[in-house]
């Protein structure tokens, strides 16, 4: 149970990535997504791997809520078939996490599928690199995740990448001429 | 690891050494080690991490230092494809890996494919057009620097994640992704009025054949995607970085040196395009001789567009022409006598 | 011999190019003399390992990676057609000067073509004979980018058909070895995909194309080297379509068809011939017509036919070597030329042409119909060159790469070589015969006096002896002031205002207006290179759906 609220929470964090176009909004919701993603790592493979995400996940949130526009600008005018996806996204990954397929780790599934599709789909429909580098940060967290599904157990490594990853993306700089 | 993407690697780092040796001294070695030197280091780290889910972070973490480099482009533009190969690629494996009936299986397939074809930039994923032309190294090193590793560990990967249905079925993708790639690139490489996107357009149909010899599923096709990938990392790549290196005073010029790189360009024996197309055709026909007739039909469509290429290098002097014709003389050597590298390969 | 005999044709024109590029880039051009003493070598090796054996020499070095070994051999076939390559390539080598790069183009190209026909499999072959097509086009090249050359999507696909036949064979019967391939791997279906490769690599077209077409260059330096090696190759495969059919083609229609390709090709080459304007543009046809008639009689499929066609190709590779040498201008050597040319009695050509129809006639069925054709197509041809002496010469190429009297003496040699057409046959062609229809026996009877066929015994000493000494009888009486050189009218005008139209309306098609928008290929490329996400799920979607299919 514990699992699945984990998910709801990435998805809501994710979501909020695909939403947000101010820093306060990416932030939030990259300290969601990764909160929840640490959750699920930390009771499904262990504390070394579940701190890691929660470091590169907070690290890049921190990073996120001092550069970028200003302000929450959650959901603008506009913004509905976002809204749309994000419900979508998170039906169908629900749908295929708990339905479809089976085995343990139905909430870390529905968390990976989610916030993998929502973080891809932000990246697809932006330009702004901050935004686009927020999806990244937590696209990253998502695909190290997945690893606990790989035979003989999860490996530190792929969540130590993803960290540094995901703060190293927040952090890189982008020359304002390249950023148009 | 696959041995093919340790061969592979160490073909990049010859052609980087090539481009940092040969190029005219008036471009810049600092930045060109740089560049080649980040990239050869994702080369490298795709090829020796131990699992799936760290290639896709190594190749998410390139995709975001390539878009961050110079570049009038915009930064998230350049990074969608990448993105969106990770996270297919993502979702492929935890399909895979997932219990679950068999067209999750399928489905993981379709994704594993996607996502190959995303990351390489090919169709129908072509990355978009890198509009600065004094980039000459961004817009095809996916293609042409980092792909090959990167499709040999993908499809290597795929393999062991997918069984035999689902394996089939990623094959046959290959093979319908390739085969688009190689009537597309054939055909655009030719008929397009840019010379620097017949290049781009030449490396795609490239693509094609190795897309084709990779999900053939047997060991000719191996052998074929495995030389086909030695043509473009060390023959097409340094023919085309001197291509670019030739400069806007370049003209175009018809002399034997253009006609002997379009016979290289195009496949012809003796150099190793011909002997990747003997396999190719040997590894089509022990599965379906009509795929294999397709494909020769298509090797056709090379021609004229490599016609073309060649005449772009305008007339190489010093430096560029001693690193053109060491290109051209390991192609006609590997061409002739392939077993080495493919002994290499344990293919 | 040690088996390491066989690659002294291959590797002593390789090792003549390697010096010639080495002291060539040290400003020293050896071209001339170097080149010839390859070419000469790689002639008198073959000759030397033929004749000392008289059969087959066999070297295998291993696999090279792409199912094949590196296996070389001598035979028969390799000999007949290593001299029809060799020696004409070395004469022009040793008489025309030109630069180091194009002998060094030259020798790897006669290299090229060695390696072709050593070649103990078909892959290897195919690379072989693929590798001479693009060196072939590099050595025309340097020459005169803007003068006529083959095409090289024909070539290329050519070898490539070839290749794909290989590897083919590797599939079906586990071997490409010409010796090893089990007949049954020899499926109608492969042999049409040889018989492609082999008009293909030889152009064996009733229009104008290459074989022509380098005639008509400003300088004949190159042409003569590119048809020396490349033209005969494709017959190459037609002869070794018989030892991989046991002796045969796997389908009656296989010889029908190609003898009717060869038909056409000869009277399409003898129609331009006799409508030709000037009399470099007839000898020009020359080559081409030759090759009509040699490919009618070897794909007729029987003994005779096969030794009719072997000793017109040998002809025709005289002809490469003295057309190229010629100078276009009107005297006795022209004359030898034109009547050598198209079998005037009692030359080498006429006997050729006779043992080839009635061969057509001894094989029967359709074949005789063909026969009668290749009679009408040779008449034309005759005509055609009496027409030919009054015509002008033509642009004339470059007066010090011509050499009259070496080409004199090639015309005049093929034409006194008729009443030796038995013996030729015998030590040349027979051998032939005998290695890829080995249940003919010996090939061809007779003597070194005489041809025996299935229907007919030809006298051809004392025959054609009386003639050859009635014609040089005639020449002493008359000179040359019989010769009369008033230009006269085409027997008939080709239909090139038609072909012209047809070729202006492909030229000038385009999309019908109403579909442009449809297919307008800039913007189809547009919407790709976009990088438009939409479109990238979209293809996500249409594979995810296929695949549930």
């Amino acid at each position: 149970m514990t699992e699945i609220a984990a998910g709801l929470v990435a998805w809501v964090g994710a979501s909020l990535v695909v939403l947000s176009d101010g820093r306060r909004g990416l932030a939030l919701g990259m300290a969601m997504a990764t909160a929840g993603l640490a959750a699920i790592v930390w009771a499904d493979v262990g504390p070394v791997p579940a701190v890691l995400v929660a470091i590169g996940g907070a690290a890049a949130a921190g990073r996120r809520l001092t550069s970028g526009p200003a302000g929450w600008n959650v959901m603008p005018g506009g913004s509905t078939p976002r809204f749309i996806l994000c419900v979508a996204a998170g039906l169908l990954a629900a749908w295929v996490a708990f339905g479809v397929t089976g085995g343990h780790g139905p909430g870390l599934r529905f968390a990976a599928i989610s916030v993998v599709g929502l973080s891809v789909a932000r990246v697809l429909f932006t330009t702004a690199p901050e935004t686009v580098l927020s999806g990244v940060s937590v696209l990253a967290l998502a695909v190290a995740t997945i690893s606990e599904f790989e035979q003989g157990g999860a490996e530190p490594w792929p969540f130590l990448a993803a960290a540094l990853i995901a703060a190293g993306a927040s952090w890189i700089p982008i020359r304002a001429a390249d950023a148009a | 690891m696959p041995p093919e993407s340790i061969l592979l690697s160490a073909f990049a780092a010859l052609t980087l050494a090539f481009a940092l040796v040969f190029a005219p001294r008036a471009v810049s070695r600092r930045s060109l080690a740089v560049r080649g030197g980040v990239g050869l280091g994702a080369i490298i780290a795709i090829a020796v991490v131990p699992n799936l889910d760290l290639a896709l972070l190594v190749l998410l973490a390139i995709g975001v230092v390539d878009a961050a480099s110079a570049g009038a482009r915009g930064f998230g533009a350049r990074l969608r494809a990448p993105v969106l190969a990770v996270g297919l690629l993502t979702l492929a494996g935890l399909l895979a890996r997932a219990e679950g009936p068999d067209v999750l299986a399928r489905f993981a397939a379709v994704g594993l494919g996607a996502g190959l074809a995303a990351a390489v930039g090919v169709m129908p994923y072509l990355h978009p057009v890198e509009p600065d032309r004094s980039q000459p190294w961004s817009s095809t090193a996916w293609l042409a620097f980092i792909g090959p590793v990167l499709a040999v560990v993908l499809v290597a990967r795929g393999e062991n994640l997918l069984g035999p249905d689902a394996g089939g079925v990623f094959g046959a993708i290959l093979i319908g992704i390739g085969l688009l790639n190689v009537a597309w690139g054939g055909v655009a490489a030719w008929l397009t009025d840019d010379v620097d996107a017949a290049w781009r357009y030449s490396f795609i149909a490239d693509w094609g054949l190795v897309l084709c010899g990779l999900g053939l599923t047997i060991v000719d096709g191996r052998r074929a995607a495995l030389l086909l990938l030695f043509t473009i990392v060390v023959g097409r790549l340094p023919l085309y970085v001197a291509s670019r290196l030739a400069g806007r005073e370049k003209t175009v010029t018809e002399r034997p040196i253009n006609l002997v790189v379009a016979a290289s360009l195009a496949g012809a024996a003796p150099f190793a395009g011909f002997a990747a197309r003997i396999l190719l055709l040997r590894s089509a026909t022990q599965l379906a001789w009509p795929l294999a007739l397709v494909l020769a039909l298509g090797m056709l469509l090379w021609l004229p567009g490599s016609y073309r290429l060649g005449q772009s290098l305008g007339l190489p002097r010093g430096r560029t022409a001693a690193g053109i014709l060491i290109v051209l003389a390991l192609n006609i050597v590997v061409g002739l006598y392939p077993l080495p590298i493919l002994g290499v390969a344990r293919l | 011999m040690p088996s390491a005999a066989v690659l002294g044709p291959v590797v002593l024109p390789l090792i003549a190019s390697g010096v010639i590029a080495a002291f060539g880039l040290a400003r020293i051009d050896l071209g001339r003399p170097v080149a010839a003493v390859g070419a000469w070598s790689s002639v008198l090796a073959l000759g030397v390992v033929w004749l000392t054996l008289r059969s087959s020499l066999e070297l295998a070095l291993g696999q090279l990676g792409y199912g094949s070994a590196f296996d070389l051999r001598i035979d028969a076939v390799t000999f007949a057609f290593g001299l029809m390559i060799s020696i004409p390539t070395a004469v022009l080598l040793s008489l025309q000067p030109r630069a180091w790069p194009d002998s060094v183009l030259a020798m790897l190209g006669l290299t090229s073509a060695m390696a072709a026909l050593e070649a103990g499999g078909v892959v290897l072959t195919a690379i072989a004979g693929g590798t001479a097509a693009t060196l072939a086009m590099v050595l025309l090249d340097t020459e005169d980018p803007r003068a006529p050359r083959p095409s090289w999507g024909l070539l290329l696909a050519g070898w490539l058909a070839l290749a794909w036949l290989g590897v083919i064979f590797q599939v079906s019967g586990g071997t490409a070895v010409y010796a090893a391939v089990p007949v049954t791997a020899v499926s109608v279906s492969a042999f049409a995909l040889l018989a492609v490769a082999a008009v293909l690599a030889s152009c064996l077209f009733p229009w104008r194309t290459w074989p022509a077409q380098l005639w008509s260059r400003p300088s004949l330096r190159s042409a003569g080297v590119v048809t020396a090696t490349l033209y005969p190759l494709g017959f190459y495969l037609l002869v070794r379509g018989y030892e991989l059919g046991g002796g045969r083609y796997p389908h009656a229609a296989f010889n029908v068809a190609l003898a009717v390709i060869g038909a056409a090709t000869a009277l399409g080459a003898g129609a331009r011939a006799q409508a030709a304007a000037t009399r470099r543009e007839f000898l020009g046809e020359v080559i081409s017509g030759f090759g009509g008639f040699a490919l009618i009689a070897i794909s007729l499929g029987t003994p005779l036919g096969l030794a009719a066609g072997i000793v017109l190709l040998a002809t025709a590779a005289a002809f490469v070597a003295c057309l190229a040498l010629l100078p276009d201008r009107t005297g006795i050597g022209s004359l030898l030329a034109v009547a050598a040319a198209v079998g005037l009695p009692p030359g080498i050509s006429f006997g050729g042409r006779v043992i080839g129809i009635e061969a057509t006639f001894e094989a029967g069925d359709l074949l005789g119909l063909i026969g009668i054709a290749g009679a009408a197509v040779w008449a034309v041809w005759m005509v055609g060159a009496a027409r030919a002496i009054g015509l002008p010469g033509g642009r004339g190429h470059p007066a010090n790469e011509t050499f009259p009297r070496v080409a004199m003496a090639i015309a005049l040699a093929t034409l006194i070589a008729g009443p030796a057409l038995a013996l030729f046959q015998l030590g040349f062609a027979s051998p032939v015969v005998a290695e890829v229809m080995p249940q003919s026996g010996i090939g061809v009877g007779g003597g070194v006096t005489s041809l025996v066929t299935v229907s007919s015994v030809l006298p051809v000493v004392s025959l054609l002896t009386p003639l050859l000494l009635i014609g040089v009888g005639i020449y002493l009486l008359s000179g040359s002031s019989a010769v009369r050189t008033q230009a006269r009218p085409a027997i008939f005008a080709l239909p090139t205002a038609g072909v012209e139209r047809v070729r202006a309306a492909i030229a000038t098609a385009a999309i019908p207006e109403q579909y442009r928008s449809i297919l307008d290929l800039r913007e189809l490329e547009a919407a790709a290179v976009g990088g438009r996400p939409v479109l990238w799920l979209a293809a996500v979607i249409a594979l995810a759906f296929a695949v549930t299919r």
